[in-house]
């Protein structure tokens, strides 16, 4: 898994490829906390590269939306792949977050 | 046809394991959906049993076997931790707000999901043994060439 961050402004955007597992979800929730350490509440998780999550990737990802939305944040997913959708679904974490198609999207919806 | 394949209990190795099961998905003309499911259950099955069975400590393994017969595949898992039962796991919250949502606890859920059947057998001896069975669905074209 590879994570890069690109700051726009305001809002970070946290690029992912690859598998969430065990052994990298730790790698993903560490970008996110410390994007929000930055004060960058405001976090878009570009998830085109991502083709596959367990659970441990959903761990990462709730703590990462009530630690943003805790400060008056969030955090928005873009791109994310159908089987990836899937194992949200199953969680019932499309009612928690909010999903977009593409980076741009989900970017425009924090102004 | 029967495959098998013996991982380290490092969550590392998670990558082989679901190598392993998408190669014996493979092998038993799955479709890319059924084989998701497989490797989702076998991960979070592991991944139990690296962090609780064996507490993370790291030197304790995984025997993976995977047996297809018609249009089922087999998933065992045997291994030498602490045993449990998953009987007695509460149900998963999927249904409260984010600020209610509790923070893990998914794993099983993603298993019971997952796959058909689930069967577990603690045993200190011989090594727990957990059994996951997924029905495979027949891809549309073979029921066509059939028809």
């Amino acid at each position: 898994m590879d994570v890069r961050v690109e700051r726009r402004e305001a809002i970070a955007v946290i690029g992912v490829t690859g598998s969430v597992d065990g052994a990298t979800a730790p790698g993903l929730a560490a970008a996110f906390r410390e994007e929000i350490g930055a004060g960058f509440i405001r976090i878009v998780g570009d998830f085109a590269g991502v083709d596959y999550t367990s659970s441990a990737g959903l761990r990462a990802l709730l703590e990462t939306v009530k630690e943003t939305r805790q400060r008056g944040g969030d955090l928005r997913l873009a791109a994310v792949q159908p089987d990836v959708r899937r194992v949200l679904e199953l969680a019932g974490f499309t009612g928690i977050l909010k999903l977009f198609g593409a980076v741009d999207e989900a970017v425009a919806s924090f102004s | 046809m029967r495959s098998g394949i013996t991982i380290a209990a490092r969550v590392e190795e998670l990558k082989a394991a679901r190598a392993f099961i998408e190669k014996a998905c493979a092998a038993a003309g799955a479709l890319d959906r059924d084989a998701f499911d497989l490797k989702l259950a076998v991960d979070e099955a592991c991944t139990n049993i690296i962090q609780h069975g064996y507490g993370g400590r790291g030197d304790g393994v995984i025997e993976l076997a995977c047996e297809i017969d018609t249009n089922t595949l087999r998933v065992t898992l045997v291994d030498r931790g602490r045993a449990f039962s998953p009987r007695d796991l509460p149900e998963t919250d999927t249904t409260s707000g984010w600020a209610e949502r509790p923070i893990g606890g998914l794993g099983w859920h993603f298993i019971r999901s997952s796959v058909d059947a689930i069967d577990y057998r603690a045993d200190p001896v011989n090594g727990n043994r957990l059994t996951l069975v997924k029905r495979l669905a027949v891809p549309q074209t073979k029921e066509k060439e059939i028809g």
